[in-house]
């Protein structure tokens, strides 16, 4: 079926190949524009609670601490392994270790895991984040430029670059992940990923003149198509057995952007080389 | 299978004695005295906490002084595995490992006090921290049922108390440390009452009442609050530097704000009773009843600051040692504030590990048997595992020759460079098998051009990578910079010792289907 799939794309005109993915990237830019997702902790600044083994309901919690008149919300957080956890989170001038202590006197068996940050630092961070991205990203299209020697598909590389993370800060949005330092972290880990496969699949178009671009093609994407899964593997274990959202939130990010990856490299990619490669036959 | 001429390869015996080296500095041995290796942990895995300290002033030298008497006072209260960090001009890190969440509260308490202490009589400063000499150790009073910290003062010091204690029997002695020095204090009726009527806070009658005494020394004004508009406790904040509200709800605070005013909201603590929320709010010890021993004239040099409670009350106890710490550290030259927490209990900490660790095998099985569906052959599937396994070793060993604490994030990106090691390896092997239904390796002549364009996609994403991380590690100092760590270690142990010595496997192995 797959194989079918694969040969109708490579079948497919290349302007119709560009397209799909041009439009997906355009809804997640409008998906960012309306809802772009929200600041975690410790970009945000606040304070959070979460709560482990509790025999409680998120709002139990909340009525409970409201009571003691700690200004909260709580909400729960249920994981694929199916257990769940309660998130508290406070305004800045809050103590944690108050809500702490009282939480502790209610629910004696609970573990915490309380979270402070300041507006000074989450400033900070919210500019270095920045900062990173933006470096990080023009030290990659530098490098994709000098490697590949060629305007058209480096540019491609770059965009699909860009697209991977769009893309994946779009899906986070939908999802209701919030931005944090370690989906930064992620999305630019992301860059690499994304370089990999574009590379492999410009490489195979573009200097393996032994076989037609079909087969070109065809090779590039079975090989692509075992990567994606044997990453996807690795983190879809790192994401179900773990249950610190440090974790959670990079392996997230990264199946999201390589979801995406694959469409960018696969269809878009190939698209804008076969097109490029065609053009150049035609002179 | 010829093993022989797999294991003769140069760059596979590289591979095998970096995994061998690893090996042996995960566990770590000693030379001597000194440890060398050993895997060392971050907070969110070891458990304890981290805590972000910010100084009212950018100042690099300021900060130096900060961090050494933070440390100090960390080393005075006993506690173990400090890090300080000083970061950018302004704020410190600290970490400290293993502590339950009963020990941060002390530890925050301690770190967070200015220290600046006041001894006063009557309204009158006779001595401040310049004039504390010697702090001893904390002891039990029985008879008074409170915990003591007993230190002494200058000589000077103890003169002026002399004369301004003589003949006073019965007045009241206050110890301050860290009172909101010229500010507003706007405190509810029942709180007023307190302070002004019960004789918790004055002894005698023609003694000088709580507020009186604030105001004169130090130039806090105590104001019930009786629904006065916001405007007019502007007006009485004019010049001064905060106004504190104490016990007071409704929008008051917001108002306040709004005429650009530094506003604090203090609550009392469940269960605490007044006369101790009020002490704590004005950082008050006391207030001493003065005996009829020191209204003599005689100065006396030995002084004691007391805190009420039984002999098992922890409570107590902690709160004596804090004293006793702040004090004998001194004041700190500027002041601080808490700016974030981040605490981890050990049990939570050790669960999250095995959650990772069992997460890291799960997924070099699941790669192991992906790769085998995709070619059907152990032959492929068994290397390209056991280099994986390899590469999270040499990583490993890299952080334990180093001692880097591994984080959470740390290994989160190790176990996210198993897929891009996977991916390479991958790469590799199908440059060798040829096309996609060819199973065979074509001609010899073409393998040094296919390797070339394997390795070709190989650096050029292990370089975008790198640079990519690069701006991480530079730009963070939080935990991210372990995920930049883990990665780029991870990458470049790849390029140059895993995926080569792979691509030889690969190469006999796949060689001998011919």
């Amino acid at each position: 079926m797959l194989e079918n799939t694969l040969k109708k794309l490579a079948a497919t005109d290349p302007k119709k190949m560009i397209t799909y993915p041009l439009i997906v990237f355009l809804v997640a830019v409008l998906i960012l524009a309306v809802h772009f997702p929200n600041l975690g902790i410790d970009l945000g600044g606040g304070v959070a609670i979460t709560i482990y083994g509790v025999d409680a309901s998120a709002s139990e919690v909340e009525v409970f601490l409201k009571q003691n008149n700690f200004d909260v919300t709580a909400r729960a957080i249920i994981d694929p392994t199916g257990k769940t956890k309660i998130e508290i989170r406070a305004p800045l001038d809050t103590d944690p270790l108050e809500i702490m202590s009282i939480l502790r006197s209610e629910y004696p068996n609970a573990e915490m895991h309380p979270v402070k940050v300041g507006a000074a630092i989450s400033k900070t961070a919210q500019h270095q984040g920045l900062k990173a991205v933006i470096l990080a990203f023009i030290g990659m299209a530098i490098i994709v430029f000098i490697f590949f020697r060629d305007p058209i598909p480096s540019l491609t590389v770059v965009f699909s670059a860009l697209s991977d993370m769009t893309i994946a800060l779009a899906l986070m949005s939908i999802f209701g992940l919030e931005l944090r330092q370690a989906t930064i972290a992620a999305l630019l880990l992301l860059i690499g990923y994304s370089v990999d496969s574009n590379i492999l699949l410009t490489t195979k178009l573009l200097r393996r003149k032994e076989d037609t671009i079909e087969d070109a093609y065809f090779s590039a994407v079975s090989t692509g198509f075992t990567m994606s899964t044997t990453t996807l593997g690795a983190l879809a274990s790192l994401w179900l057995l773990s249950q610190a959202e440090v974790i959670d939130m990079i392996a997230s990010v990264l199946i999201f952007g390589l979801l995406a990856d694959f469409m960018n490299t696969w269809i878009l990619n190939a698209g804008v080389l076969r097109w490029y490669i065609y053009r150049g036959e035609k002179k | 299978m010829n093993w022989k001429k797999v294991l003769l390869k140069t760059k596979v015996i590289f591979l095998i004695l970096t995994v061998v080296v690893s090996l042996t500095l995960i566990r770590g041995f000693t030379i001597g005295d000194t440890v060398v290796g050993g895997l060392s942990y971050g907070t969110d895995i070891s458990g304890g906490v981290e805590i972000t300290v910010v100084l009212e002033e950018n100042n690099t030298v300021l900060l130096e002084e900060v961090k050494n008497s933070l440390e100090e006072r960390l080393n005075i209260l006993g506690v173990k595995d400090i890090k300080l960090e000083p970061w950018g001009n302004n704020t410190i890190k600290i970490s400290v490992a293993r502590v339950s969440d009963k020990e941060v509260d002390n530890i925050i308490n301690t770190i967070t006090r200015q220290g600046v202490f006041y001894a006063e009589f009557n309204g009158v400063i006779f001595a401040t921290g310049e004039d504390i000499k010697r702090v001893d150790q904390v002891g039990y009073d029985a008879s008074k049922s409170a915990w003591i910290v007993p230190f002494s003062i200058s000589k000077e010091a103890a003169e002026k108390f002399a004369q301004l204690a003589l003949g006073k029997v019965g007045y009241p002695v206050d110890i301050f440390l860290d009172p909101p020095v010229n500010s507003v204090l706007i405190v509810s009726q029942d709180v007023y009452a307190v302070m002004v009527m019960i004789n918790e806070f004055q002894f005698v009658p023609d003694a000088k009442s709580l507020p009186q005494r604030l105001k004169e020394a130090f130039n806090i004004d105590v104001i019930a609050y009786g629904n006065q508009t916001a405007e007019e406790i502007a007006k009485l904040a004019e010049g001064k530097e905060k106004v504190i509200l104490i016990g007071i709800n409704g929008n008051l605070e917001s108002q306040l704000r709004n005429f650009g005013i530094k506003v604090e909201k203090r609550e009392p603590r469940a269960g605490e009773a007044i006369d101790e929320f009020i002490r704590r709010i004005i950082g008050l010890y006391g207030p001493y009843k003065l005996q009829e021993g020191l209204t003599t004239g005689e100065p006396r040099t030995e002084l004691a600051i007391s805190i009420g409670g039984t002999r098992q009350d922890v409570f107590a106890i902690e709160q004596a040692k804090i004293v006793r710490t702040v004090l004998e550290s001194g004041s700190l030259p500027v002041k601080v504030s808490l700016e974030g927490v981040n605490y981890i209990s050990p049990t939570l900490g050790e669960q999250f590990k095995k959650q990772v660790v069992q997460a890291g095998m799960m997924a070099l099985i699941m790669v192991g048997v992906i790769v085998y569906f995709h070619y059907r052959r152990a032959k492929i599937a068994i290397p390209v595992v056991l280099t994986s396994l390899s590469e999270v070793l040499a990583i490993l060993g890299f952080a334990a020759l180093i001692r880097w604490d591994l984080d959470l994030p740390s290994i989160a990106g190790i176990i996210a460079l198993i897929g891009t090691s996977v991916d390479q390896q991958i790469v590799i092997t199908d440059e060798l098998l040829g096309g996609v239904k060819r199973e065979k390796i074509t001609k010899r002549s073409g393998i040094l051009k296919r390797m070339g364009r394997a390795f070709f996609v190989i650096w050029a994403s292990a370089t975008t990578t790198i640079i990519a991380m690069l701006f991480l590690f530079w730009y963070f100092i939080g935990g991210l910079r372990g995920f930049a760590f883990s990665t780029i270690v991870g990458t470049i142990t790849g390029i140059l010792i895993t995926r080569p010595a792979y691509a030889e496997i690969a190469k006999i192995l796949l060689a001998e289907e011919r």
